[in-house]
């Protein structure tokens, strides 16, 4: 009964104080918005980085990238390219390697489909990156063709002109139809449509990676790049080895192919699951760490300033704090009404910010193609620490106020 | 009903010598009197009142409710105490500003163990004539009827005995006329008041009158 009546009592305190109320709720809003907002949209990245990182590297692989790991300066001149020959040597001399797949890229391409005239005239065009592979692909990369099928060994042994097209691709081209056995044009040259490839989505960097065609990867270096080493490879780890151990082996092989004495860096990169979880671990203390810091310090300067509100209240308040004590509240009641009063407005603006940082989450979610990212986590974390902060910011007021001497009190101005 | 031993207060203000605000006053007062302590400025008479009603505790000495000390009451104790037996009444009325009068009257209602609280504020301000104003603040009240705001929220929780400091120094002489009538009034119902004040007429209204002067009990004399 009691205790009601005083949680009452400091509701109806928040609303005689309005102008010093509003200042705290929006301390408060302001702080549990942010947290919201960053602790929702970072669990979307996180997990969309995750889910990328397994699509393009699972769990035990290595990836070879061409060029020193020098990124600052590219690759250097004069050293040794990297071919399908140091890839199918490294696959003879590590037998930990069970599966490997090499690629070469060409960034963006024009691609038509070709028209009913013989010159292919006025077909829907689009741009796509185009990427050879091997007929390995599917297995070492996990992403096959979900319409038509992917192309085999043959195909990539004869250089053969077919290819297996992305959806975004699919559908600029063909709309609706179904594109298996058509005609289009990379470039110049002609392919024939044998698949479409597996929805992937946007990778990491936001790329479409649906709006991209696979051609076998001697098709590639011969008919579109006019080139004979390759971009990189990625080489599937059997499950009893070690990849670093993996690692350190392959880059055995391709310093003793490429000739590079002892001392000199390598001319490729190795990246293997336990750097790419450094680089996970990287983004995730960026997501849980930095930005929700940043988030807790806006609460913390609203607290902050609730604490110095209801500091100077309680000062105003003297008077009326000695009234209380005269008609019969306990120090612990004084303590009591300010704590809620400092708790109560830090929860409602925590209300309402966790509300507002939700939608906004929600709509760079959107933006960032995240899917929804409203998280119970967020929400909680936003209640919870704006109700601590709050308790925080009034236990030193409270504590004041429910010291004074209530003679002392009754007699102060005000 | 209250016995008052030897009380002595002393007060130390920063860099000034203690002064002696209650140097050995010991007093009797009954049940059912209507009790006026008078003194000068500065007398000590109302640090004895608040002594008396544990706003404030004495260096030295006793203060017995119904036999018991109840100087030695933790807080808790003595705040219960104040709410249960004792009602006061202050010089600046004390109301506050932004609450409405029954707001102000229900406030010993609110720390109290009672169950139910309701209507009891209504029937506080009909006695003391002001049910009409119940949804008014204090600044939409005359000094008397803040006053009688006052005296609603001192009887609200039925206590033994009132406590009234200076309550018509603020006053004109006709409101104060009427708020001693509301005194009389509720010392007739049966409720001891203890009435501080240097204004010779109100004394005059209470059947006794203790006089204070440098903390000690000059004259104390029944009309």
């Amino acid at each position: 009964m009691r205790t009601g009546r005083l949680v009452l009592a400091a509701f109806a305190s928040l609303r005689r104080f309005k102008l010093r109320s509003a200042a705290m709720v929006v301390g408060s809003f302001v702080g549990v918005a942010a947290l919201t907002l960053v602790v929702s949209v970072g669990g979307g990245v996180e997990r969309k980085v995750l889910s990328t990182v397994r699509q393009i590297f699972g769990e035990r692989s290595v990836l070879v990238v061409a060029g020193g790991s020098n990124l600052l300066t590219g690759p250097r001149a004069g050293a040794a390219r990297l071919t399908l020959e140091d890839l199918e040597a490294v696959a003879r001399e590590v037998p930990q390697v069970e599966a490997w797949d090499a690629q070469q890229i060409l960034p963006a391409a024009p691609i038509r489909r070709a028209g009913p005239s013989t010159t292919g005239e006025g077909g829907p065009s689009a741009t796509a990156r185009v990427v050879g592979q091997t007929e390995r692909s599917p297995r070492v990369w996990s992403r096959t063709a979900s319409g038509g099928a992917f192309f085999d060994a043959a195909a990539v042994s004869s250089s053969a002109r077919v290819v297996v097209i992305g959806e975004t691709v699919a559908r600029e081209l063909f709309g609706s139809e179904d594109p298996v056995d058509s005609e289009i044009l990379v470039g110049p040259v002609s392919f024939r449509v044998v698949g479409v490839l597996e929805r992937f989505g946007t990778d990491v960097h936001g790329m479409d990676r649906d709006d991209e065609v696979v051609v076998p990867l001697t098709t590639a270096m011969r008919r579109l790049l006019n080139v004979d080493t390759i971009a990189g490879a990625k080489l599937l780890v059997r499950s009893s080895a070690r990849t670093e151990a993996v690692g350190r082996e392959v880059a055995r092989v391709l310093r003793e192919r490429h000739g590079l004495p002892p001392g000199r860096p390598d001319d490729f990169m190795l990246i293997t699951d336990v750097q790419v979880r450094k680089m996970v671990g990287n983004v995730q203390r960026v997501l849980f760490l930095f930005l929700p810091l940043a988030a807790g310090v806006s609460l913390l300067a609203g607290g902050a300033i609730s604490a110095a509100l209801m500091l100077s209240s309680v000062s105003a308040r003297v008077s009326e704090i000695g009234i209380r004590r005269a008609v019969g509240a306990r120090p612990e009641d004084i303590r009591l009404q300010f704590l809620l009063e400092s708790a109560s407005a830090a929860l409602t603006g925590a209300v309402a910010g966790v509300a507002v940082g939700a939608a906004l989450a929600e709509l760079a979610a959107r933006r960032m193609q995240l899917g929804s990212v409203l998280s119970v986590r967020a929400v909680l974390l936003g209640l919870l620490a704006s109700l601590a902060v709050g308790l925080a910011a009034g236990v030193l007021p409270a504590r004041r106020a429910a010291a004074l001497p209530p003679a002392e009190a009754l007699a102060a101005r005000g | 009903m209250i016995e008052l031993r030897d009380l002595r207060k002393t007060y130390t203000p920063k860099g000034s010598a203690t002064v002696r605000a209650l140097d050995g006053v010991s007093l009797r007062i009954e049940r059912g009197e209507l009790l006026a302590i008078v003194g000068a400025s500065g007398s000590g008479k109302s640090t004895l009142l608040n002594v008396l009603g544990l706003l404030d505790l004495p260096t030295s000495g006793g203060v017995l409710y119904d036999g018991r000390d109840v100087t030695g009451l933790s807080p808790r104790e003595q705040a219960r105490l104040r709410n249960e037996k004792i009602g006061f009444v202050f010089q600046a009325f004390h109301l506050l500003p932004r609450s409405t009068a029954r707001e102000n009257v229900e406030l010993p209602l609110l720390y109290s163990e009672r169950r139910s609280i309701d209507s009891l504020a209504e029937r506080a301000l009909e006695i003391v004539g002001l049910a009409d104003r119940a949804g008014h603040r204090p600044s939409e009240l005359s000094g008397g009827q803040q006053q009688r705001v006052a005296i609603a929220r001192a009887l609200v929780n039925e206590p033994d005995l009132v406590l009234a400091d200076e309550p018509t120094g603020n006053l004109d002489s006709r409101t104060a006329g009427e708020i001693l009538e509301l005194f009389a009034k509720l010392n007739a119902a049966g409720r001891t008041i203890v009435v501080v004040t240097h204004d010779a007429g109100v004394a005059k209204a209470c059947g006794r009158t203790v006089r204070i002067e440098d903390g000690r009990i000059a004259s104390d004399g029944r009309a």
